[in-house]
């Protein structure tokens, strides 16, 4: 109770700034996968022989890739400007509160952006398909992927000393997982090696495990879950480390 | 008198880099305490020690009784610290600032608003509550971060180079606040290059160098250990030379032996023990 307590005493800060510009961080949020949506879904779906039944594949998929792209960047990028910028960073670790609230406390505003932003597109794809089945599960796996990436993002954030670094991450490790994670066509398409590569990368089994609650013909793996729990467990103990032993 | 900070034989290496080379001193409640030294001189590295977020490889300090290795979130809520950069997000206005560091303290949330208020008015920072902090001058942002540094009303406040860049209205108007907070009972521990901001604020002072602490007392006792009255002169090259005696008899004696040189008698000053110690040159220690 303390740890959930001081969890959101450290998210406070992220929740105004996000309040006092919720149509910016909304919109930064959206754009790009309503955009994904539109072009995949109507522009190349619309080339295929059914195009109802690839919106309905790639709904998910966008929605998984959404919990990617709402939470890494919003995350690294304020940890980095209050890290290196701010200094404000330095406050939290002044404060008592338990290193573990820390954490959690600066996944926070990822996961509120991708619960929303994700709650939109689920709207959206359930007006332009109704065969999808969002249902209370969904926001579990919102949650779960959510922060996972914001996880990510706090690690981008502390170990990076250049905003330009960030942008190389992104460029390197979070573009191409958006693309090639199973999020806009099944990976059985791919030669075995790459496949395999693929089947490590987090998002992968974030779009799993969306298409498995949403889609009425594909099944959750225990696979999936237990290597987004074995991704968070390893990004957690990182993250504590660096905390724990000031190298942040 | 209650020691507030006790430093016991510290020492903090980075690699093999000793930084700090097993200093130990006192702070005792409600006075406030100078910490003095040049760049380099690790007092932001002892001070990061005390408020407990850099690790240390031997010695031991505790805040209140608290040790800070054991016992440091009980150590943390005695603490306040500004920090020599600005450390308030500058995102958010003032009063989000504050009420933040206040949620950051816990203090109960019925009386968040009351608290801030409070402690916002101590230092007549009404007008800017709602600026935010981005929009300020350099001498109200300093104001704002020493306002979230004593929102939770800490036992010990420490100010590291809080006058730092300030113009000198700015920095008159920091001395008057920190005179002030510690009359209200707040111990100030205080880092500073500002010998006159030592000389004017401290009860007592700190010298460290390379590491090691090389003198501690108050203005007179550290006048003592070189002499109380200096005899500045020059040399046939026009280059200054000091020399300092116990009495004003004995500088008037030897300034007698001067003959045409031009000369000048004076108190010693602060200023004079820390070059003296540290062998540093310049009014600004950097």
């Amino acid at each position: 109770m303390s740890i959930l307590d001081e969890t959101y005493r450290v998210a406070w800060g992220d929740l105004q700034y996000m309040k006092g510009n919720i149509v910016e961080v909304l919109l930064s949020s959206l754009i790009g996968p309503l955009l994904y949506l539109l072009a995949f879904g109507f522009g190349i779906g619309g080339t295929m022989d059914d195009p109802n039944s690839y919106v309905l594949y790639i709904i998910p998929g966008i929605i998984a890739l959404t919990t990617l792209s709402s939470t890494f960047s919003t995350v690294s990028m304020k940890v980095l400007v209050q890290r290196l910028f701010y200094m404000s960073f330095d406050e939290l670790l002044l404060c008592p509160i338990h290193i573990t609230s820390i954490i959690l406390g600066k996944t926070v505003q990822g996961i509120v952006r991708a619960l929303i932003s994700c709650t939109i597109l689920m709207v959206v794809g359930w007006i332009i398909c109704p065969d999808v089945k969002p249902g209370p599960w969904v926001f579990l796996a919102i949650i779960l992927g959510s922060f996972m990436f914001s996880l990510l993002g706090l690690l981008a954030g502390m170990l990076t000393n250049k905003t330009q670094n960030l942008s190389l991450f992104s460029s390197i490790v979070v573009v191409p997982m958006t693309f090639l994670c199973g999020t806009i066509f099944n990976l059985d398409v791919l030669p075995d090696v790459v496949a395999g590569i693929i089947y490590v990368l987090p998002l992968t089994h974030v779009s799993n495990l969306m298409r498995g609650i949403m889609l009425p013909d594909y099944t959750v793996g225990i696979d999936s879950i237990i290597i987004i729990l074995i991704y968070i467990a390893v990004m957690f103990a990182f993250c504590y480390y660096l905390i724990k032993k000031n190298k942040c | 008198m209650n020691r507030i900070v006790e430093v016991n034989n510290l020492v903090v290496r980075f690699g093999d880099f000793t930084a700090v080379n097993g200093i130990s001193f006192d702070v005792k409640e409600g006075e406030i305490f100078g910490f003095l030294g040049p760049n380099g001189a690790g007092k932001t590295t002892t001070i990061r020690t005390i408020t407990t977020i850099q690790e240390y490889d031997s010695g031991s300090v505790k805040i209140d009784g608290h040790d800070i290795k054991t016992e440091y979130l009980e150590a943390r809520k005695l603490i306040g610290i500004a920090q020599q950069h600005i450390s308030l997000d500058k995102d958010l206005t003032v009063r989000q600032n504050l009420k933040h560091h206040a949620i950051l303290h816990k203090i109960p949330r019925k009386d968040i608003d009351r608290v801030v208020k409070e402690t916002a008015d101590i230092l007549e920072l009404g007008e800017f509550m709602d600026h935010k902090v981005m929009d300020l001058s350099g001498g109200w942002k300093r104001k704002a971060a020493i306002v979230a540094a004593i929102i939770h009303n800490p036992k010990i406040l420490l100010l590291d180079e809080p006058t730092a860049g300030l113009d000198t209205r700015s920095r008159y108007m920091l001395w008057d606040l920190v005179r002030m907070l510690n009359a209200r009972g707040t111990t100030i521990f205080l880092t500073t290059h500002y010998i006159e901001e030592a000389e004017s604020l401290c009860d007592r002072v700190a010298i460290i160098n390379h590491g090691k602490l090389v003198a501690i007392g108050t203005t007179d006792e550290l006048r003592d250990m070189i002499g109380k009255v200096a005899v500045d002169t020059t040399d046939d090259n026009g280059k200054r030379m000091v020399r300092y005696f116990e009495t004003r008899e004995a500088a008037k004696d030897f300034s007698a032996t001067l003959g045409e040189r031009m000369f000048s008698v004076r108190r010693t000053t602060l200023e004079d023990v820390f070059l003296e110690i540290t062998g540093e040159s310049g009014r600004k220690l950097q």
